[in-house]
Parts: structure tokens; sequence; C-alpha cells
């Protein structure tokens, strides 16, 4: 590195973001490897740089040398490096290549979350200015309609008159709305940007005669993907803010993984605030709607076979496996599973914002063989999945693949057959 | 004792066994030291609190049976590894003092008998163990993920056992001997009985490595022997 103060910077930052688990990993892995076989990256590619270890073992390298007594007198042990321009490309490659399914950690015999390992390499990537610039970019569109909401809120308004009329059309009802900015509401609910996630959702509230209001601000961040806490910090507080302002009691989180951990789990690690209200995924209200008979499904009105797939984000990292297969069972006689699923599914390939980043195009395409084949023997033709980036992944896939599926969520296949 | 195994096998030792326990204590102190992240990290589904995640955890860190499902192979070496590794462990423990209770079930021959065939197996078990990690380590794409640090672990290891695979079938002597020197060692007047003279030089070689590889433990990835029960507890929490 050129300039002594950059590297610096960077240990110093790599000192702040040392905390307990991460001192685990860094000084527990064993190299045994077994991780290479977990990932779908490595197992369809056989390139060495995607085996989950080689990964964190960029980072361990750095850590040995600034951090660890024998790694300073003796790096070439442990093949300890200092911070060059080099080893922080390579290191931004793999780092923003990996999907952070965390699939590896499910197999290591220590539970080594390489993930969390990246989120700090991502720390330090973004202060070396290492980071894919279309995330970058998302990220500060984000953040400027957050800054700007006024002058934003007209045209949303005016695409939601649209919607609210195509809901009112197809619930018969012409008092339907699409509430926003309503106060002391049961649920804020946060969707995507585009008319998929909210109509289906508008038609089971309405069904469900909820007390609801819709978010302004779209429930993604990019922010996150990038590893950048500050600021996806400011792109979530965009919505929890409104949340606050219209006291709510919960923050019901739209079919999106990474948004849904956004708001249950790293919130509250970013701010270290306990959140005044509950989030929820709609798959866990659609779920409780149905058991509740607030909503009727016209039962088994799907005859082809039906899977689903397991967003790692939902799944293996948010603990909602039962509630999709429960509403799937409801509407088709003919469900299938996946083989492995659950905690075991294989990634699909578009996760960790790899779905938006054209640089990664090709290895999500090629490394979603996988999921492709799984789909394939699974025999199913529908195909759902309670995440955007799955649903765009194996829609991709579908298309390159030849699958002949349909691909959808699950709020949509609800709401085309309530009853 | 001539001087050199004065150095080696008592000297040492103590230096070896001091640097393990500080170094180990400094190894923890570090982990402690620094605050948890305030974020449970532990994959779903998760074990329910109290006992049956404490049994979780135990399986977890004993038995990694996932691991079993994608790289059976590597799973099974690694597990007759360690488990042989711990039976040799309790079998050194004879070494400080007689397993009275063994010894009256199988008399003085029976004795010697079933230490010879089960620590000899072991060693043997351990070798094989060893050996294939260390080609393992020389194959791609394993070679690429090793470090200095991965060879010089099993050479030190590879070491240590055919040294002590030499005392056990070649020199075969009576385990009075190792008892009279480790007890010379807690009086702090390391001695060798005559017998255990003849065979020094596979007792010095085994015991010196042995001392190396205490002193590198705690800065080594071995010390994944303490880290995997809090690891184990991080997945299942």
């Amino acid at each position: 590195m050129q300039e002594t103060n950059t590297e610096k910077n960077l240990v110093d930052l790599l000192g702040k973001k040392i905390n307990r688990q991460l001192l685990y990993y860094l000084d527990t892995c064993a190299r045994c490897s077994i991780c290479k076989d977990a990932c779908h990256q490595y197992v369809v590619t056989g390139d060495i740089k995607y085996i989950p270890a080689y990964r964190a073992e960029l980072l361990r390298r750095i850590y040995k040398r600034y951090f660890t007594p024998a790694g300073k007198t003796i790096p070439f042990l442990y093949e300890a490096k200092e911070i060059d321009e080099k080893l922080l490309d390579e290191l931004s490659r793999v780092t923003y290549a990996c999907t952070g399914c965390r699939r590896c950690m499910v197999y290591c015999p220590f539970a080594i979350d390489t993930t969390w390992i990246l989120s700090t390499a991502k720390a330090l990537l973004n202060s070396a200015g290492k980071t894919p610039q279309i995330l970058v970019e998302l990220t500060n569109a984000a953040i400027e309609k957050g800054k700007s909401i006024d002058l934003f809120k007209e045209i949303i308004l005016d695409t939601l008159k649209e919607m609210e009329k195509e809901l009112k059309e197809k619930v018969n009802d012409a008092n339907a709305t699409i509430p926003v900015d309503k106060k002391e509401v049961e649920i804020l609910y946060v969707a995507l940007a585009g008319k998929h996630t909210i109509l289906p959702a508008g038609i089971i509230f309405h069904q469900a005669k909820a007390n609801w209001t819709l978010s302004l601000f779209e429930a993604s961040n990019y922010a996150y993907f990038l590893g950048d806490p500050q600021r996806a910090k400011i792109i979530a507080d965009r919505i929890i803010e409104e949340a606050k302002r219209l006291r709510v009691k919960e923050i019901v989180v739209s079919e999106c993984g990474h948004a849904y951990r956004v708001f249950k789990h790293f919130y509250q690690l970013w701010s270290g605030e306990k959140l005044p209200f509950w989030v929820r995924s709609i798959v866990e209200v659609i779920y409780e709607y149905l058991k509740e008979g607030r909503i009727k499904i016209s039962k088994e009105q799907i005859n082809e076979p039906i899977t689903y797939h397991d967003p790692c984000q939902l799944g293996r990292n948010g603990g909602i496996f039962e509630e999709p297969r429960y509403i799937l069972r409801s509407l088709s006689s003919d469900f299938r599973e996946i083989n492995p699923n659950r905690e075991r599914n294989w990634c699909c390939g578009g996760g960790g914002g790899l779905v938006a980043n054209p640089d990664f195009e090709e290895l999500r395409i090629k490394t979603g063989e996988i999921k492709a084949k799984q789909i394939t023997e699974s025999g199913a033709k529908t195909v759902v999945s309670a995440c955007e980036n799955c649903r765009l992944q194996i829609s991709s896939l579908n298309e390159k693949y030849n699958l002949g599926i349909k691909v959808t969520s699950v709020s949509e296949l609800v709401a085309e057959n309530l009853s | 004792m001539d001087w050199l195994s004065f150095i080696l096998a008592g000297l040492f030792t103590y230096l070896a066994v001091s640097v393990f326990l500080l170094g180990t204590i400094y190894r923890l102190c570090k982990w402690w030291k620094v605050s948890p992240a305030r974020m449970e990290l532990g994959y779903f589904p998760k074990p329910k609190k109290g006992l049956s995640r404490f049994w979780q955890v135990l399986r977890d860190s004993f038995l990694y049976p996932q691991a079993r499902e994608v790289a059976p192979g590597i799973w099974s070496f690694a597990i007759i590894f360690h488990f042989a590794l711990f039976a040799i462990f309790i079998g050194h423990l004879r070494l400080l003092a007689e397993f009275t209770p063994l010894m009256k079930i199988l008399g003085e021959e029976g004795m010697h008998r079933f230490s010879f065939l089960s620590g000899g197996t072991a060693g043997i078990i351990l070798l094989v163990c060893l050996v294939y990690f260390l080609v393992r380590r020389f194959k791609l794409p394993y070679k690429e993920i090793s470090v200095p640090e991965d060879y010089l672990l099993l050479l030190l290891l590879l070491l240590i056992t055919i040294m002590g695979l030499h005392l056990r079938f070649i020199a075969d002597i009576p385990v009075e001997n190792y008892r009279a020197y480790l007890h010379s060692l807690f009086r702090f007047k390391p001695e060798f009985t005559p017998t255990l003279a003849v065979f020094k030089r596979s007792f010095v070689l085994h015991k010196f490595f042995v001392n190396l590889l205490l002193i590198y433990f705690p800065f080594s990835k071995l010390f994944h022997f303490v880290g995997t029960f809090f690891l184990n507890k991080v997945r299942n929490e």
C-alpha cells in the first residue's frame, strides 16, 4: 500500500470491529475444508477462492499479522500478510461474491459463520473504497429518497391510486383502499418496489379486515449487502421512524429475505435499541389469518406439483420454515419438497445482492445449476419462494436452464386463490 | 540423567507446561476481554434453552454429525483420530498412577497385555490418520488452503506418535519406569531409572516433541480443542 496511513486506518478499523464471536471464528478454524462441499459456488465452479475457509482465510491473514503475537513474530507460519492493494482486491472479489447464505456454517464442525467474518471484511473494503459500484449507487439512491420524500410522495401516491383502482375491482368492493400514513394501525406493511408485492397483500389484508397502512419506503436495503452498517441503518431508519410516528403495533415485511432480517435482527445490532413494535414476515401473518379463519382459500386449487424454496435469510437465518409449507399444503394437494430443504437447502445463487450486480451475473447463473437440478428433480411446476432475490434468480434459472416452471410468491398465490 | 536429557526431558518440560498454562489463560482472556456482538449468530432451527441445548452443544462438539453428510471421508478419519487421541490420553494417565481396579481384574500380566494392545492399536490408528491428513494437505484444493502451521502441527504429531510407537512396541519398558520419571519431575529432581536410560534416545525425543507441541498449542489452531465448545454454543443460540 502506497500510503501507510491507509494501512493504519484499516488496521484500526479492524481492531474496532473485533467482537468475541469473530475472535472465536478467526482463532479456531482448522482449515479442514469440510465447508467446501457446502458452498454452491465452490461445488459448481471448483474454484478454490470460493471455498468458505479460503475466503475467511484472507481476513484471517490480516488479523494474524496485526493482532496476534505469534503472527507478528512468525508471520510465515500463518501466511500472515500485511494489508496491500492485491490482498484487498482479492478479498473484495471473494467477499462480494458470497451470497451470505450461511450454509457452510451448518456443516462446519465449529459452525464458523463465514458471512460474519466477511461482514467484517466488508467494513474494511468500504473504508478502502473496494466496493461494487452498483451497490454504492443503489445505497445512495435510497438515502436520497429518504431525505427528499416530499418530492417523491406525489409520484408514489399517484401510482398507489392506480393500484387501488385495481384492488377495488379485484375484491369487488368500492371502499377497498391501500392506506398510506394512517396512524395507530396494527400493521405497517413494508413492500418492495413493484405492484406484485403490494396488490396481493392489499387483497389479503382486505379480506382479513386488517387495520394496516403501507410504508412509503421499500424494504430492500442495499447498504446491508454493501456491508456499511451506518448507511444501512440510515436506510432502515426511514421505516423505523415511520413506524414510530404512526405508532403501529408491528412492522410486516413483504417477502424479502434480507429485509426481514434487517428489521428482525440487524437493526437492533446496529442501533442497540429495542424496537417498540413487533417485526414479522407477511408469510407469518398469512399463516395466522389462515389458522384463525380470517381469510379463506379455495382448497386444493392447484393441481400441478408445487414446491417451496426456503430463502436462506428467512429459513436457516430467520427460522421461518413451517408457515409457508402449511399455506402451500392448503393450496395444493401435490406439495413436494426439494432435497435437501429447510436449514440444509442450497442457496439459489442470487443472494447477497448478486442479483443486482451485473458483474456477478455469469457466476450466479452458473452456480444456480444446483438449484435448477433440485427443482427439476422435484418435478414441481410451480416454485414458490418468499424472497424477491430468490424469485428473480429462479426466474433467470427458469429461462437459462429451460425449467418450464412458474415462479411466484406466497402472497401472490394466496391472493389468486382466495375464496 | 545426562545433561542433554536433563535439558530436553527435564528443564524443558517445566518451561513447556508453564507456557502451555499461561498461553491458555492468555488466549481465554483475550476472548473474554472482548465483548460479544449483540446478536445471536446461531442458525435455525434452534434447540430449546436448557438441557436440550446443552446436549445439542455436546453432541455437535464431540460428533459434529452435520459434517458427515457432506464429507464422510474426512469426517470418519477425524472422528477416529480424535477418539484414538482421547484413548491415548487416558492410557497415559496410567503413567501417573496405576489403574488399580482394572489391575485387580486383569492381573499384572493381563494388564500389560491390555495396555500393549490398546495403546498399540490407538497409536497405529493415530499414525494412519496423521499420514492421511498430511497426504490430504498436499492435494488440491486442500494444498491451497493450507498454511505452514498445518504441516508443522502434523509433523510434530507424527514425530510424537512415531516415538511413542517405538517406546510401545520396541522398548516396551515396564510402566514403573515412566511413573518413577514422572514422579521425579514432580519432585523437581528429574531422573531416569536404569531401564529407561537404555531407551533414553526415543524417550527424550518423544518428550521433547510433546514439549514443543505444548508450547505451540495455545498459539495454534489446536486451540479448537477449547474453542469448539464455545463455538457450538454459538451455533445453537
